[in-house]
This record gives structure tokens, sequence and C-alpha cells, in this order.
């Protein structure tokens, strides 16, 4: 890491010192693995589809540089800002997400995406950390007003979102959000037999989403049921497991992922198994891990419940996304179309984690002697002791 | 909600201290609740953790653990076949080739007579190509024959897989192999290969593109060849199919004939060592040869057999009893209904020839007596027993269904045509059969194309009661110089059915001896080999279902050694011509019979067995049997006056013919049994039987 001098107090040498630079490090990782696995993946799939070859290559180049440019940029926001960002983001994305059941795009039975010019949009996708963001400064709220109704306009939040994704529909992404909900309830200390009442709707939900989408139903059926139906895309994964094995077939010398669907996206953390092996793999998934349990552990020393419950929804969002995303490649979980943060071809996906990581990166900059919600209270504790 | 419940609880007296309370109170509350939120977050973290661990613990399952293993297809491309040759010929003589999966066909010496040979089938992914245009160079000069603009073109294309040649060789596949450009890759395959070309190609058949059996063998023995990949061993000796073809090549080509057939066939195990039907084809180009070129005439074909017919009603009547050596039968001419069976005006016969004069004379009206004296059913039985009412029981799926009359049209006018082998129709491999089973001791083998050796080598150790009637008493000949598959097991013993009995079998053998000793098979002689056998001489029926007067199928159908049979010998030409040699005759005496004599003579040591010239005059001895046997004390014999199957005993015969004394001709012809208006076989046998025997002429008195 440069180090910067403490004279200098420019604006952008205080973001540096203070900024969490081991997560920049690790998303600087995954974003160098993103382009590599794209140069394997990618050509196949693009050939398959009749594009260029590189394609995907370049288009990536243009999104994952427009999404670090972002994630900088957001990372610099101070607190206060990024609280308007994310309100201000999460009604136009909530607007956006709503259009989409009117204009939107619809690919492979769902309405989830608004075509822009080069890229199409899945709004949804930006919900998620804005949404995040807006649940936390809700429940903080209340404890600084006491007449302010966090909890119940965040459920109401909740609802909306639940009936709009509902009706996309789109199951991944209302199981994400309502889980990132539930942490973000868990830790802002809400009664345990309410968490387990919430655990128990959210199993409830499913079964009944079980119950409605037959899509759902079929992939449960078959993640339960090996035997049982067409597994043709998980199998291929799986082989591509198996001839990765520990140390991989080597770059480029990947043969599965020409018959992998969605090689580039969905798929993309199989091409890394068969390239590059179980090692790699390994440690894709350690800097994930790092990044997520990183952040929620730093929030131990932090003390601003808004800070603390924003920060635990989007680590949660984002560790989540990439949970879903390894393990149904895996087979440990039912299929799930999910990308891979900052590995999996894709814009908005791109654009989004970039925003969630910024705003993880913003939230746990070191802010003493910064006028924010930990002061007060600082200066409290020392009142009463003295 | 903490917040919440706290305030709740609060009094509103203690308004005035509030602010102060509240701050602490909230600020212990906030540090309460932080507690919380901090314990939390850890179970957040390892909530992740465990996740996470899961993942790495599901990958690890994945790729080292409990790999699933990718399927062939898939990484094809990474994990190419290694092309296998054989440069220096090491698997020659291995018919099992490693890439090939059909089985090979040899004959009963291992000579190849189908194989599969291992091809490649060259693509490329073009997508993997460096440069197309030296690629195609390069392959140019392993595959001359390729189209070099053609071959730029496909490789060009934006195409993942094109196919550059077919069914190349192995070396020439290594050569490509060896050459390392990229992007180009082989398809094992094999093709079937006919080494031997023409010969046996009616019984090889034809395998389809896919290497499905469609014809022959190859359909027939299709599962077996496709699950064991051992050879198939055929009985065919390819030296001895090699001569026959030869022999009935020269002899079509010699009498023009129209096509031609040959079999040779062991008596006693029923295996055919030799099957040639003509015109013929290159077994390899099955798929361009004509219809006429695959009709397989000795299994397919169906023949009247005409006189060769009168062999079996010989031997029904022996064995049932009805008719003994001594027997004498009218040759004088019938007249039934519009029809007549008589002999040729040129035989000129005694009007009453014993039964050895009417085998080695042929005489039409006396073997038509023959099968009275035996009757309609018993006549029925016999035959069905033979096999002639059923398809030849052997390895070709091309085995047809002889040409019979219905058994309720099967009045005595069918009865005597029968007798002498008209009305219906057969095909050679079943005359051949049933030669065998009355001159082998009376047994009836299944002629198999299957190597008795190879299929069943047990099978020789099972002695039976019944032996050769007339052992192979020369030292030169029970020691063969050459000892082939079937000599090693000498002493093979004939199975099946026995249709007749051990002693009528001898008198059959020297009756069929004496038709090429003093009849009119002479010409069928091979010195040494002790010939028997009989001729058959059927006119054809034309295109307007009529019987052609100058049109015949001449057979002659012989077993060689008669002292110990070993081999029957079959020769059928279909329409010959009449050459000068000949002097104008087409019967069967001029041309089949020769042919059996050549082949013979050149198939016999080629089969360990050597001509036998010293002991000929003591060999011939125990064969003969005299024209006009003696009759024994206690018989009365058929004759004159004592004709019971005559139907003339119920109605006046016809007058008899004159001036009867040489009978020396080749053949006799077919009868006079021809309708007036020569309608097709098949309605002539009903024409015939619709006239009941109210219709035939007035009886007349019969000369002695």
């Amino acid at each position: 890491m440069a180090v910067v001098s403490r004279a200098d107090n420019s604006k952008l040498a205080r973001w540096w010192r203070n900024v969490d630079r081991p997560t920049i490090a690790a998303v600087g990782v995954l974003i160098s693995f993103g382009y590599i696995l794209m140069l394997a993946a990618s050509p196949a799939v693009a050939t398959r589809i009749g594009a260029s070859r590189d394609m995907f290559i370049l288009k990536q180049v243009i999104f994952l540089s427009l999404a670090g440019l972002v994630m900088l940029g957001v990372s610099m926001l101070s607190l206060n800002a990024i609280k308007k960002l994310a309100i201000v983001g999460g009604a136009l994305a909530l607007a956006a997400t709503a259009m989409t059941l009117v204009h939107g795009m619809e690919i492979k039975g769902a309405r989830r995406w608004i075509a822009l010019p080069l890229m199409s949009v899945q709004p949804s996708e930006f919900l998620k950390p804005c949404f995040a963001v807006v649940t936390a400064w809700l429940l903080a709220e209340r404890r600084k007003r006491r007449m302010f109704p966090g909890l119940p306009l965040a459920i109401v939040g909740f609802g909306v979102i639940l009936v709009l994704l509902k009706s996309q529909p789109d199951i991944g992404m209302l199981s994400v959000i309502t889980m990132v909900f539930m942490t973000q309830l868990f830790v802002d200390g809400l009664n345990l037999v309410l968490v387990a009442g919430g655990v128990a709707a959210m199993i409830g939900a499913f079964f009944g989403a079980y119950v409605i989408f037959p899509h759902v139903r079929s992939r449960v059926e078959r993640f339960l049921h090996p035997n049982v139906g067409d597994h043709y895309q998980i199998d291929t994964a799986l082989r591509a497991f198996g001839n990765g094995g520990l140390t991989g077939r080597g770059p480029g010398e990947g043969r599965v992922k020409d018959l992998l669907p969605d090689a580039h996206a969905d798929f993309v953390f199989a091409v890394a198994g068969e390239e590059y092996g179980m090692l790699v793999c390994l440690f894709i998934i350690a800097v994930f891990l790092f990044i997520v349990v990183r952040s929620v552990l730093k929030l131990m020393r932090e003390d601003d419940p808004f800070v603390i419950v924003a920060t635990a929804g989007l680590a949660t969002g984002f560790g989540l996304q990439a949970f879903i995303n390894m393990g149904s490649t895996l087979h440990l979980i039912p299929t799930k179309g999910m990308t891979l943060p900052f590995i999996s071809y894709g814009g908005s996906s791109a654009l989004s984690i970039a925003l969630t990581i910024g705003m993880m990166l913003a939230l746990t900059r070191h802010r003493i002697g910064s006028a924010s919600g930990q002061e007060p209270s600082f200066i409290m504790q020392k009142t009463v002791s003295a | 909600m903490i917040d919440d419940a706290g305030h709740q609880r609060t009094p509103r007296a203690d308004r005035s201290a509030r602010e102060d309370v509240r701050i602490t109170d909230g600020d212990l509350r906030l540090r309460a609740a932080r507690e919380v939120m901090h314990k939390r977050l850890l179970f957040v973290a390892g909530g992740f953790g465990i996740l996470f661990g899961a993942v790495g613990l599901k990958l690890a399952a994945a790729t080292v653990w409990m790999p699933m293993a990718p399927e062939k297809r898939q990484i094809a491309p990474q994990v190419p076949d290694i092309p296998k040759s054989d440069p220096r010929g090491l698997m020659a003589g291995d018919f099992t080739l490693p890439q090939v999966h059909r089985a090979s066909i040899v004959d009963r010496n291992g000579q190849a007579l189908a194989i599969s040979l291992p091809v490649a089938q060259v693509y490329a992914n073009p997508q993997e190509l460096i440069d197309p245009e030296d690629a195609a160079d390069k392959l140019m000069k392993v595959l001359p024959a390729l189209d070099r603009a053609e071959t730029v073109r496909r490789l060009g294309l934006k195409k993942q897989f094109v196919y550059l040649a077919r069914d190349i060789s192995p070396n020439q596949e290594i050569a490509i192999n060896n050459l390392g450009i990229p992007g180009i890759y082989f398809e094992p395959g094999e093709r079937r290969h006919y080494p031997l070309g023409r010969t046996a190609a009616h019984i090889m058949g034809a395998v389809d593109i896919d290497d499905h059996g469609v014809a022959g063998v190859e359909r027939f023995f299709d599962k077996r060849l496709t699950s064991d990949r051992t050879p198939l061993t055929l009985s065919l000796d390819v030296r001895v199919q090699a001569v026959v073809h030869d022999e009935l090549q020269a002899a079509k080509d010699n009498f023009q004939a129209i096509g031609a057939c040959a079999i040779v066939m062991d008596v006693r195990s029923g295996e055919i060592v030799a099957m040639v039907s003509l015109p013929d084809y290159d077994a390899n180009n099955y798929a361009h040869a004509t219809d006429d070129e695959r009709f397989d005439r000795a299994v397919t074909g169906m023949y009247e057999p005409g006189s060769t017919f009168k062999l079996q009603t010989a031997a029904m009547a022996l064995q049932l009893g009805v008719a003994h050596p001594w027997d004498r039968f009218s040759t004088i001419p019938i007249h039934i209904g519009r029809f007549t069976i008589s002999d040729m005006k040129t035989d000129h016969f005694a009007p009453w020839l014993s039964m050895p004069a009417v085998m080695a004379y042929s005489s039409n009206p006396a073997a038509a007596h023959m099968a009275l004296d035996v009757g309609a059913q018993r006549q029925q039985d016999w035959l069905r027993a033979m096999g002639f009412f059923a398809p030849v029981p052997v390895e070709l799926p091309e085995a047809g269904r002889p040409i019979v009359p219905a058994t309720r049209n099967w009045g005595i006018s069918t009865v005597m045509t029968v007798g002498f082998g008209h009305g219906v129709a057969e095909p050679p491999l079943s005359i051949v059969r049933g030669t065998a089973a009355t001159a082998n001791g009376g047994i009836l083998v299944k002629p198999t194309l299957v190597s008795r050796a190879s299929a069943a080598p047990a099978q020789a150790t099972a002695p039976a009661a019944m032996t050769a009637p007339a052992p192979l008493t020369d030292p030169s000949m029970a020691k063969p110089a050459v000892v082939t598959a079937t000599d090693a097991d000498d002493v093979v013993q004939p199975e099946g059915p026995r249709l007749l009995s051990e002693a009528n079998s001898a008198i059959v053998r020297k009756m069929l001896r004496l038709v090429v000793t003093q009849g009119i098979g002479k010409s069928a002689e091979s010195p040494g080999y002790f010939v028997g056998g009989k001729t058959g001489t059927a006119e054809k029926i034309g295109p307007h279902g009529g019987y052609l007067k100058h049109v015949n199928v001449s057979a002659f159908t012989g077993v060689f050694p008669m002292n110990a049979p070993r081999y029957a010998v079959y020769v059928m030409l279909d329409s010959p011509k009449p050459t000068p040699q000949t002097h104008g005759w087409t019967t069967a005496g001029w041309n089949a019979a020769p042919t059996v004599s050549k082949i013979i003579s050149r198939v016999g040591p080629m089969l360990s067995l050597f001509p036998d010239a010293a002991h000929a005059a003591e060999i011939d001895a125990t064969l003969a049997i005299p024209m006009e046997p003696g009759v024994p004390p206690g018989y009365r014999p058929l004759g004159p006056g004592n004709d019971p199957g005559d139907p003339r005993n119920r109605e006046p015969a016809t007058k008899p013919p004159a001036g009867h004394g040489r009978a020396s001709r080749p053949d006799s012809t077919v009868a006079d049994l021809r309708p007036r208006e020569q309608p097709a076989m098949g309605a002539r046998v009903q024409t015939v039987a619709a006239h009941p025997s109210t219709h035939l002429p007035p009886p007349t008195p019969r000369l002695d």
C-alpha cells in the first residue's frame, strides 16, 4: 500500500488514509480474475450465439472500468451523501422495477430488464444495495427520533419490493433481498422470537413459491432428485469441475466450457474450475469470504447503528450473491441464475456490485473526528462518566 | 422496540429530570443495543464462514474427492484418440483388429472372406486452424486426391466441424497426425472388405453403410458378428469354391447358359464346401450389382428338378417296400386326360424296365408307375420328410420356399408328374440335400455353411451304429496325403432323421453308380473317383406359361466316391445352348454331367481324396448291380400282369409304342405332359388334377 503523508490533507489523501485498502485490493483481485475468465469463457459463448468472439471481452472491459470508477467514487461519499444516494437511487430503482412490469424486456419468460443503448439494465440489481442502506437508515433513525416509525416503514418498503419482484417474477433476487432484510433486522437486535418467526415465514414463502411457480418447483425437484429429469446444465458444470481437478487443465484448455450454457455469466465458476482447478477456486472463495467477513468484523469497532446495519446488509447481499452463484454451479443448492460478483459478465451486475462495495467502503471509512453518528454518543458517554 | 418499551414505562412525574435520565438511559440502551449488534455481527460472520466453507467442501468433492468424469465427446478435441497403425504388420494374421467391431468371416482353412478394416474420417475445427492454405497444402502431401480449393474453402468456414476426407487408411491417419496441424481430428470407423471379391459373393451377402448385414451370412449372423469378435468360420473351402467357380463359369460360357449353379456338400456333415451361383458379382460392389447377379440360384432359385427327382421316387419305393430292384415298370407312354407321359422317341426303351434300368436310362412313364405304386399320401409324406416342402434350412436369409402343388390337388396326375420331377420347383440345395440323404446311409443331414469343427468340436466323438457301407479298403485312400480339417475326424457320422435304411441306401448307391457306369450319366465319370449320380433335364416354362420345347434346365446331382460317399456334387445349367460337341443336345448328360466330372477331378485332391485306378475293378465290383436283377425266390415281382398302381388297370391303356431296344440317349426329356393351351406350371398342375379319372382315355390292353 502506498503511504501517503499525514501532512497531505487533500481530500484524496484523506480518503486513501481512511478507506479500507485490503478490501479494495481484494476487489482488484476479483476483477483480475474476472478479466482472465472472461477471456477464457466468453469467446466460446460469443461464437455459439454468432457474435464477434471479442464482443463480450470488450464490453466487459468497459463495464469493469466503469464499475471501478463507480466504486471509488461512491467510496468517497460522506455518510449523508450515501443516505441520500440510497434514498434517491432506491426510489429510482423501485420505479424502474415497477416499469419493467409494463415496459420490460422479456428474456426467458421473465420481465426483469429495461433495454438501454449498449446494455440492458436490470433495475432490481440496484434496488438491492439501495434498499439495504435505506432499511438501515430507517432502523437507525427511529433510535434517534423516537416517534419515527422506522420498522413499519421498512416493512412496508419490503412489502412493495416483494410484490414487484414476485410479479416479474424474480424469486432469486427476492429471496436475496429478503435474506438481507432479515439479516439486517437480526443485526439490529430484533427479538429472537421474531427472528425465528421471520425465518419460519421465509420457509413458508419458499414452499409457497414452490407451489405457485412451476419453474421454481422444477428446479427444486431436479435438485432433490438427481436421477429424474434434465440435469444437462448442472451435470455439464460438474463435469467441468471434474475435468479440472486439483490444478486445472490450464488457461484456455477447458473444453466442457464450450458446452456450458451461460459459461460467461452464471456458470463462470465452472470455467474457473476446469481451467484453473480446485486451488484457484478455493482462493476465489477465500477472497469473497475475506471481503464479507472483514467488512462485518470491522463493524465490531463501529458504534453507529446505521453504519452497522447498512454495512451488514450490503456485505450480506454481496456474500449471498457469491454464495448462490457458486453453490448452484456446484449443485449445493437448486439452480438459481445469479452472477458471481466482478467475475461474471454483465453490465448491470458489475455496476450494482460496484455500488454495493463503494457504499461499503464509504461506510467503513475511518471517520474519527468527523461529524458522523459516532461522535455524539462518544461525547455523551464521557459526560455520563464525568 | 427496546426503546419503545422502555419509554412507555417511564413515569410522567419524572418529567423535570427526564432530560438527564433520558440521555443516560438512552445511552445505556444504546450501549446494550450495540452489544447485541456486535454479538449478532459475529453470528453473521460465522454464518458466512459456514456457507463458504460448504462451498469449499463441495468444490473439493466436485474436483478432487469424487469428480464427475467428463463425457468422451466433451473432451474429445482435448484428448483425441491416438491413431493406431500397424506399420510392421504385427497384427497380420490376427483378424480381430482391436479397433474394429464386426468379426471377420473366414473359410474352413482360415482364409479371410470378409474382414472389417479400420479406417478414419478426417475432420477439422476451422476455428482452431491457423492457416487454412498451409494446412491444405500439408494435407495434400498425404492425400493427393484432395481438392485443394474445396479444402481451403471448407477450412475457412465459420464452423466448428467440417469433414475433409473419409475412409482413409491408418497409415494415412498417422501421417496426417504427424503433420501436427492444430484443429485436425480423426473419427475412427471401419469398412467391410471382401478380399476375394466374387468368391462366394452370394454366401457373403453384404453390409449396409452402418455395418449391418443386409444379405447372406452377413445378415443371418449379424448379431453373432457384432457381439463376438472371434472370426466366424464357414464350412466353405475357398480353393474348392474357386475351382467350382472356374469350371462352372467355363461350362456356362461354353454352353451360353443364362445362369448356372454348382454345389459341393459333405454328405455326412452337411457342410457346404462350395456353392456357386452365376452370374455373380464382386461382393465389394454389392450396391451396384444387378438383381440377376444378386439372385442366388442355389437357394433362392426354384427349378423343376426333372429326372434327378426319380432318385427320390426310387428311394421311397424301396424304403416303403412297394418295389424292389428286380421289379419292372412299364415304359409305355401314359395318356392321361389331354396329356401324354412318354419318353423321347429316340430312346426306344423296352416296354418293361427293372428299377436299375429305369434309373440308368431315366424313363418317365416307368418313374410315374413307380410313384403310382407308392401313392399320393406316402409320396407327399416322403417328400415332406425330405424337406422338399419347406425352405432349405441353411444359414442364408435368401432361402426360398419351394413351389409344390397344394395337397388337396395332389391327384394321380400330380403323383405321376412329381414322380419324374415335374410339377414341383425346388432350390438346387434341396436336391443336393435329398441326394446326400439317399446316398449317405439314409440320414437327412441339415446343410450348413458353418464349419462343423468350429461349431461343435465335441460332435465327432459320438459313434453311431451306422457306418459307411463299403469302407474304402484301399490304403492310398484310407490314408490321404493331405489331412484337412474334415479328414482329421474321418469318422463323421451323419446326424439327423433316418429316412432310408442302410441296405436300401446301399441299393440306391449302386443304382446311382450304374447311371454313370452304364447309363446316361457316363460323362460324369471321373476315373478313380467312382462317381454316382442322376441326370435331370427339365423343360423351362416360357413367358406365356407353357413349356419350351428346346429350352432346358440341365442338372446333374452326384456323389463321390460311391464306395464311401463323402461329397455330393451338383451342377445346374439354365438354358444351355447346343454346341457341335453335344451334337445338338442340351440335355444334362451333355453339359452338366461333364462339368461334374471336371469339378470332381480337380477338387478331389484338395479334399484329400485321390483317384484310385489300381483297385478300380475291385471297388466297382462291390458297387455293381445288374441292370436286370434276378428275382429271389418267394417274391412275385412287379411287372407285366402285376402292376397294382397302374391307373390303366381301371381304364384302357394306350397303344403300345413300337421299336424299343436302344436306350443310350444322354437323357430322357420331360414328358409330353403338356396342355394344349400351355398354361403356367401351377395352373397346369391344377388343370391336370381337375380332370377326374373318368375323363381318361379308354383302357387299352398292354403289351408285355
